[in-house]
């Protein structure tokens, strides 16, 4: 019989298919330039880069996802930003001056400012745009630091002022991240539903050239840019959901950056030299971490003994070991490691597992009837730990629950998509135990995730966190505008937060941006503000850029 | 039977199927660790004699878990597929059976649902519960019975005219008596065939489902979040695709070759001899 | 064939209004509320917001009511504006009080799946009528068998597996097509015949891919056409009349077997305008898929029924078109002989 031969003949092409497919590149590259030749700076280029999703508009106060803002902060200015070292300086503002009783700031704008249609950008777009953020109509989640500004005027073209009630120490932090807005465009217009949101004119380094649904947002050089020309011509950024096909992209110098996985950077790279040869691997501190919370309104996390026993069973060290390959950190407060607010003699808890057990049997959890998981009155402790599709978060529940098994803790884990997590878990509370994550904010101020008065549905204290001596101190943080002082009060924080173990902290794991060698001018290594914090003094010279593009 | 397993195609089918039913029932025997076994040093290795098809992401090792996927990706088959044709089987006779207003009223259900693209159907309703392997299985189903409705009530209109039927019928038997011992056992072969089809694209769904994320949950393996973990690293750690897609690929191509068979041996017309 | 119109499109209303049912009964699936699974943290907006979903929808009024409405919507073709806060219109382009044309989603992702899924389906039907007839004609010997086998694992092996196989190797190792996306970069400033190259290039895996797990049932369904006309007496007398085989394959059976082919294609058609998720998101083209997909992930329900209806509209409109086709080809059909 000829069949058997066929088909095995037929697997045997998939074989080999897959084989060819998986062996190292053989791809001559004697053509390929040499990427690592130094260039000096010269202005031109365009620069692809891919995104996940797709902003759903330009107007980053009403479209809220990541996508929108990375995109739109090319597009506005804001009147204070940080610089490389994450000090806040002035974008639009030249300088600003803080009232003796600290009630008061005054900004003074930079002379001459235009917006990207030639009409002169002032103190009364700064106005109008904090009218639009803390009017009620505004569809907007980011208007509450805003609206504790009592008055605000704009006296003459280059002063805008802003009263607060009390002094409030956030203050300057909130005004680096409102974008201005054109009045002379938008005024009279419904912001929510404006079409500016899809054809902005914003004062910054680019503008919008094309916007192509689906498949592209083409960023060109404003050149009424406030802040000076920046040296690349066009940002294209491409749309390409799945992140293995960005990688491929990457691979085949279709793009020009991604930010990469641990396994990507730490196992593909090092296997793969002709990647290395084209392609520049950078690592800057995360801008988040990955916790485990608690829903502290259900039993037992209600007690701090379990809260603390879940913590000591838990081996941060394996968790950076196997889901970063060690390309991260442990945090003990919700700061980024190693900046003025981290508290340092904070430690994560250590992994101590007859510690966590020891803890248990106090809070009364013992094994009775004999089926390796721990019970009191006749309840096993066990608990659900909810995340969403995040392959990190995913690794690392799996982790855990191996963790807490060994302790005789019962962990099932349920991976969601964000619209049911958000929406039938955090916000009704019904859940035990989330992975999730923050991001690191530069202000200390973070009253809205841990202030008791912060839980309803919606609000980001979903774990139902309720500590009045954090209470106070968040308090007074927001009050305090001396620095020292300030820092004592959320090293303080920090430390109560550690004791209490509302959350086990996790990890921070580094953001993984490679770059194509073609773009030159990167700061290495990544200063504490990233490597993109100069971005508008990359550039790629003219002998290593794309064909495609010099036909434009 | 005996006649499909004349033909090579349905046996060689059936030898696959037999095979993957084998290890996924012996997995717990056969499999060198557990499935569930983490160990953050040998993170992504390849094929080794210590593990035969590497390690995963998080040092697991994969052959145990390809073991232990074939038990969940043959289960999704096999209760998706049974419920669709329990469905099918019932609202089929009830048509071609009774016929009349009852059979214009399923039949119309069925192009309603032929007519929704039948994966858009999957994931609108997987994503709107919360996935589980249980509700994977359910939707799975409860969106794919259409067909074996349709085989079932062509055979019943068929059968209802054949002698011995009517025969049963004005000696005066009752309507279950002639639908179980005449009707349904007389019409059941294209539903096997059809029954063993739905296997496969059951199986096919379920990694499709994995893919999007809204498979199985971990840490439980299946084929279907394997071959996704996988992908991410496809031009370097390609064990991790390669042994899941090729399971996946064997099974679904032996129950199609033993479907297919099937239908070849059982079906007069196509069989070669017979003309007509 | 006016009666025979007549009586199609007559039965048409019952399959729209289940179709109505269905999409209605999905809607009421989310718990709660449509309004309460909006996706984000955002304690202010969401209440206000909500409340003017529930307006708009008419979640206050009993279900009948609110089906009611929803039928008159769909019968207007009115699927509102998408959640997301982009508002678009979900079906056809709108203008807004300053001129500006806004494209619908529908009407922008259609054309791209469509497009893909026709080049497939033409893919499928060149390659799986020789295969079938093939087949057919060496029924139950070697390349039969090896016919099946081929088509089989092309319907087996998991499409995004090899999509990606496929990238790497003809895109990254041997960079000759694209990865993903649908135009290059450069994309405007081509010709007309640079642009169909350019689009022609991208859409090639993706075409490839899709046409390769279709070709199992069209060749099989081919192949058994084949065998049954073969086995028909005006074949059998056409062979006695002593005409050469091929005559009698090619001019006789296969026009014989090729007629239930239409309608075989007009049930392909929710597949033509569902687009593949998988396909679309992996190989970054907007789509049908695509754009359903993230309206489930982002409960966008105006999108969700909008394209649940419109996609079950347009097949029944291809139903009917091949019924008709297949009724011009075939007057036994008209004339309500056969069913």
């Amino acid at each position: 019989m000829s069949f058997p031969f066929r088909t095995s003949g037929l697997l045997c092409a998939v074989l080999l298919l897959m084989l060819s497919a998986c062996g190292p590149s053989q791809q001559p590259e004697n053509h390929s330039p040499d990427w690592d030749h130094p260039y000096p700076p010269e202005s031109g280029g365009t620069l692809i880069d891919a995104m996940t999703g797709e902003p759903s508009g330009l107007i980053p106060m009403i479209a809220g996802e990541s996508a929108a803002s990375a995109v739109a902060s090319n597009i506005f200015n804001t009147l204070l930003k940080y610089d490389k070292n994450l000090e806040l300086e002035g974008e639009l503002a030249q300088s600003w001056q803080v009232s003796p009783d600290q009630k008061t700031i005054t900004f003074t704008l930079k002379p001459d400012m235009k917006w990207a249609d030639g009409a002169p950008l002032t103190s009364a777009d700064v106005l109008f745009t904090w009218k639009l953020v803390t009017d009620d109509n505004t569809r907007t989640p980011y208007g509450a630091d805003y609206k504790l500004v009592i008055k605000a005027e704009a006296p003459d073209p280059l002063t805008f002022r802003v009263t607060y009630e009390q002094p409030y120490a956030p203050a300057l932090d909130s005004w680096a991240g409102l974008q201005v807005l054109p009045e002379h465009i938008l005024k009279g217009q419904d912001i929510n539903t404006t079409s500016f949101a899809r054809k902005p004119v914003g004062s910054h380094y680019y503008q919008l050239g094309e916007w192509k649904n689906g498949e592209r947002i083409a960023l060109v050089r404003n050149p009424n840019a406030t802040q000076g020309q920046a040296r690349i011509d066009r940002l294209v950024s491409r749309f390409i959901p799945d992140p293995a096909s960005q990688f491929l992209e990457l691979m085949a110098d279709n793009i020009d950056t991604m930010s990469l996985s641990p396994i990507q950077y730490a196992r593909i790279f090092p296997a793969r030299e002709e990647l290395n040869r084209k392609i520049a691997l950078y690592k800057e501190l995360g801008n988040a971490y990955t916790y485990l919370g608690f829903n502290l309104k259900h039993k037992p996390f209600d007690d701090k003994r379990v809260r603390q026993a879940i913590n000591y069973a838990i081996d941060k060290q394996e968790l950076i070991d196997g889901v970063l390959l060690g390309l991260g950190e442990p945090v003990a407060s919700p700061y980024k490691p190693g900046t003025r607010w981290t508290n340092p003699d904070l430690r994560p808890y250590s992994y101590d597992p007859e510690k966590a057990k020891a803890l248990l049997r106090e809070a009364g959890f013992a094994d009775h009837d004999g089926d390796g998981i721990l019970d009191r009155d006749g309840k096993p402790l066990a608990f659900e730990i909810l995340t969403n599709q995040n392959k990190q978060r995913e690794m690392s529940a799996v982790l855990i629950q191996r963790r807490l098994k060994e302790i005789g803790i019962s962990v099932n884990i349920r991976v969601l998509e964000w619209a049911s997590f958000i929406g039938r878990f955090i916000k009704t509370g019904e859940f035990d135990a989330v992975v999730l994550g923050w991001s690191l904010s530069l202000d200390p101020d973070q009253y809205g995730i841990w202030h008791s008065s912060q839980q309803a549905p919606g609000q980001f204290n979903f774990i139902g966190y309720n500590n009045p001596r954090v209470d106070r101190l968040l308090e007074q943080g927001r009050l305090e505008l001396d620095p020292d002082k300030r820092m004592k009060i959320y090293h303080e924080f920090a430390a109560t937060l550690l004791e209490d173990s509302p959350i086990v902290y996790l990890f921070a794991g580094y953001g993984l941006p490679a770059i194509h060698k073609r773009v030159k001018g990167i700061d290495n290594p990544a200063p504490p503000a990233g490597i993109g914090h100069n971005s508008y003094e990359w550039y790629i010279p003219a002998p290593l850029r794309r064909n495609e593009i010099s036909a434009q | 039977m005996s006649r499909a397993m004349r033909n090579p195609l349905a046996f060689w089918g059936l030898v696959i199927i037999a095979i993957v039913l084998a290890l996924a029932l012996l997995a717990p025997v056969l499999a060198p660790y557990d499935p569930d076994a983490i160990d953050v040093k040998s993170i992504l290795l390849p094929p080794s004699t210590a593990h035969w098809m590497g390690t995963d992401g998080l040092g697991r090792d994969v052959f145990s878990r390809m073991l232990f996927g074939s038990r969940i990706s043959l289960l999704v088959g096999f209760v998706a597929v049974g419920i669709a044709t329990l469905i099918g089987v019932i609202l089929g006779a009830i048509s071609g059976y009774y016929r009349g207003w009852v059979d214009v009223l399923i039949m119309r259900l069925v192009d309603v649902m032929l007519s929704i693209p039948t994966f858009f159907l999957i994931l609108a309703v997987i994503a709107f519960l919360t996935p589980s392997i249980w509700n994977i299985m359910i939707v799975i189903g409860l969106t794919s019975w259409m067909g074996v409705t349709r085989l079932v009530r062509a055979e019943f209109l068929s059968l209802r005219e054949r002698e011995f039927v009517l025969a049963s019928a004005t000696l005066g038997a009752r309507d279950h008596r002639l639908i179980f011992r005449h009707l349904l056992p007389n019409s059941l072969t294209p539903v096997i065939v059809s029954s063993v089809l739905g296997v496969a694209s059951a199986v096919l769904i379920e990694s499709g489902l994995s893919f999007l994320g809204l498979g199985v949950q971990p840490p439980q393996a299946s084929w279907g979040n394997i071959l996704t973990e996988g992908k991410e690293y496809i031009q370097f750690a390609w064990w991790l695709s390669f042994f899941p897609g090729m399971a996946i690929l064997l099974t679904v191509l032996g129950y199609n070759l033993l479907g297919e068979g099937l239908r070849d041996a059982l079906d007069p017309r196509t069989n070669g001899k017979g003309k007509k | 064939m006016i009666r025979y119109l007549l009586k199609r499109l007559f039965w048409m209303v019952p399959l729209l209004i289940g179709i109505s049912l269905i999409s209605f009964f999905i809607m009421h699936l989310a718990p709660g509320d449509i309004t309460t699974t909006e996706a984000g943290f955002n304690p202010k907006a969401s209440e206000e917001s909500r409340q003017k979903l529930r307006e708009l929808y008419n979640l206050d009024k009993p279900l009948i009511v609110q089906y009611g409405l929803w039928l008159k919507r769909m019968g207007t073709l009115d699927f509102g504006t998408s959640f997301a806060s982009h508002q678009r219109p979900v079906f056809w382009e709108k203008k807004d009080d300053q001129g500006n044309v806004n494209p619908g989603m529908i009407q922008e992702a259609l054309p791209v799946t469509l497009l893909i899924n026709v080049l497939s389906l033409l893919l499928i039907v060149v390659i799986a009528l020789p295969l079938g007839v093939i087949s057919a004609v060496h029924q139950n010997r070697p390349p039969d068998r090896a016919i099946t086998v081929f088509v089989f694992v092309g319907f087996a092996v998991p499409g995004f597996w090899l999509a990606l196989i496929l990238m790497y190797w003809l895109g990254v190792v041997n960079p000759w097509l694209p990865i993903s996306g649908l135009h290059g970069l450069g994309h405007e400033n081509m010709g007309v015949l640079g642009r169909l190259w350019d689009l022609g290039k991208h859409l090639a895996i993706p075409v490839f891919i899709s046409a390769l797990s279709g070709l199992a049932g069209i060749s099989l369904f081919v192949r058994n056409g084949m065998l049954d006309v073969l086995h028909q007496d005006y074949i059998t007398t056409a062979r006695a009349k002593g005409l050469p085989e091929n005559t009698v394959i090619y001019r006789h059976a296969l026009r014989n077997a090729l007629l239930p082919l239409i309608t075989l294609l007009g049930l392909s058609i929710p597949g033509l305008i569902g687009g593949s998720v998988i396909a679309e998101s992996l190989f970054a083209i907007p789509g049908m898929g695509k754009l359903f997909y993230d309206a489930v992930l982002m409960r966008d329900f105006p999108v969700i029924m909008g394209i649940l209806t419109i996609g079950a509209a347009l097949t029944l409109l291809g139903n009917l078109l091949a019924d008709l086709a297949y009724a011009w080809a075939d007057p036994r059909v008209r004339r309500g002989v056969v069913q």
